[in-house]
């Protein structure tokens, strides 16, 4: 279905808010664009940083790199959550296996002014690359994974999909 | 749905342009309105309209369709953009199980019945609790969807003959008719009927589902659009008949509002825009959804529907078509 050069970014992000959720995403269910939230998403990314292109990295999409081998990515949330490390490593994984001495991420949270630097250490390597294989695997099942618990539902642009009855 | 974007009505004659990334609607004796194109969501036509191809351009690339409406009250067509939401393995689904017989009968059936539940709920319970029966024992040994059609007419021509029961004579539909519609009842059902039709298939557009495979009308019609008709089953019934029942008993629909010949009769233009401000404003209006915890509006109850079936293809869940709860 998808090999290991495809996994993208937003298959890390569900792949670690849930599994359903990437199961479906990989099944071109893609409601998100009709989801609120998700716009929201996208007017942040319009007006905070203007001055930088977006880095088009075969499935990965940067914000920027910076001169210092350091990956940026603006975020719409207000925290940073398990979800968008994953992600960061991912990038930086993606970049290093094209040959850049990549230093690592930093998050950007400009709803709460907040950046947090993640260095690229072996660790964060060795996560990203677990990381790739479980997506796969997801990929290849044959049934949907359940639904999580309500009440971790809450914000996902899938509600109205999973949980309409 | 995105709260930004929304429907766009035009109920007077017009010609839209295209002014960089906006539409430019420009009527006759009115001034000019710009909309930015991500203000849109779809856009039914009402009245004549004009278009050209930067406009469509435009609006392909924004994933927006136009409905038009024909000036005679029918559903005449949509500018539908080539860009969907299909996914290959939802499709792939959804024709695996309209060429399994048992399971697009199943799917069929359930249609029928919430058609009639609903037709039921907003005309009369008790009148048509015996049709509602006679319905249900035949839609049990219905075993082609041609079948399920006939238990379905017989049903609807209960309910229509209850229906002349509660309207004035000017506005009884003896009998249901189309192309052209003979009365002005049949016109204000044809045009309703034609706006929901529009709606659902902006629905299903946003769903992955493949708006030419459906379970209930055939897959062959000249119709290209056949899901769109068996998913507008349930929800006619919530606009069309509801509505024609409420706004005669308050007196709202009057002879002007139609122009009737002979043996047909259309909308009038303040017919029009009576019907499309009455229907707008139903479709906004909310319910609260049982297992989404929210108000969900009328509008979005279609949509949801719509994401249910697809459920129903890809995961194999069950699919309950949508029945007034409330
Ligand atoms: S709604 Fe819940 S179960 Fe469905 S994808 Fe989102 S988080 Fe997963």
């Amino acid at each position: 279905m998808i090999s290991d050069e495809d996994v993208g970014g937003v298959h890390i992000k569900y792949l670690h808010h849930c599994r359903r959720q990437l199961w479906l995403y990989l099944r071109g269910i893609r409601p998100e664009h009709l989801n609120a939230t998700v716009q929201l998403g996208e007017a942040v990314h319009d007006s905070s940083y203007p001055r930088h292109s977006p880095v088009d990295l075969g499935a990965a999409k940067l914000d920027f790199v910076d001169g210092h081998q350091w990956v940026h990515e603006v975020k719409s949330s207000s925290r940073p959550t398990d979800a968008d490390r994953a992600q960061a490593y991912h990038y930086c994984h993606q970049l290093a296996r094209f040959g850049n001495d990549v230093k690592g991420a930093i998050l950007h949270y400009p709803a709460t002014r907040r950046t947090v630097r993640l260095p690229y250490t072996p660790e964060a390597t060795a996560q990203a690359e677990e990381d790739i294989q479980e997506v796969l695997s997801v990929a290849t099942a044959l049934t949907s994974p359940d639904r999580l618990p309500r009440n971790r539902c809450r914000g996902c642009s899938y509600i109205d999909y999973c949980w309409t009855e | 749905m995105p709260t930004a974007a929304r429907t766009y009505w035009l109920t007077s004659p017009c010609r839209i342009r295209r002014k960089d990334e906006s539409l430019v609607i420009e009527r006759e004796a009115a001034p000019k309105v710009h909309i930015p194109i991500t203000d849109v969501r779809d856009i039914i036509a009402c009245a004549e309209t004009d278009i050209n191809t930067a406009v469509v351009s435009l609006l392909n690339r924004h994933r927006i369709s136009v409905h038009l409406l024909s000036y005679y009250g029918d559903y005449a067509g949509s500018l539908v953009t080539s860009d969907t939401s299909t996914s290959g393995q939802t499709v792939l689904a959804q024709a695996n199980l309209a060429q399994q017989p048992s399971a697009s009968m199943a799917i069929a059936r359930s249609l029928v019945d919430a058609c009639a539940f609903n037709v039921r709920r907003v005309v009369d319970r008790q009148l048509l609790t015996a049709p509602y029966t006679t319905l249900q024992a035949s839609i049990k040994e219905a075993e082609t969807p041609l079948h399920l059609m006939g238990a379905e007419g017989t049903f609807r021509r209960s309910a229509w003959e209850v229906i002349d029961t509660k309207l004035p004579d000017w506005l009884q539909l003896h009998g249901r008719s189309r192309r052209p519609p003979r009365n002005a009842g049949n016109a204000f059902i044809s045009y309703v009927n034609g706006i929901i039709y529009a709606r659902v298939l902006s629905a299903v557009r946003l769903t992955p589902l493949h708006s030419g495979i459906a379970f209930l009308h055939s897959s062959l019609e000249r119709q290209r659009h056949s899901l769109v008709l068996d998913l507008a089953e349930m929800f006619k019934p919530l606009f069309a008949e509801r509505l024609l029942l409420r706004m005669a008993s308050r007196k709202q629909l009057k002879k002007h509002h139609f122009d009737t010949g002979t043996n047909q009769a259309m909308l009038s233009e303040a017919g029009r825009k009576l019907v499309v401000q009455t229907v707008r404003d139903e479709l906004a209006t909310s319910v609260n959804h049982r297992s989404l915890g929210r108000p969900v509006a009328y509008d979005e109850l279609i949509y949801l529907d719509a994401l249910a079936l697809t459920r129903h293809c890809l995961e194999g869940t069950r699919y309950k078509p949508f029945r007034i709860w409330w």
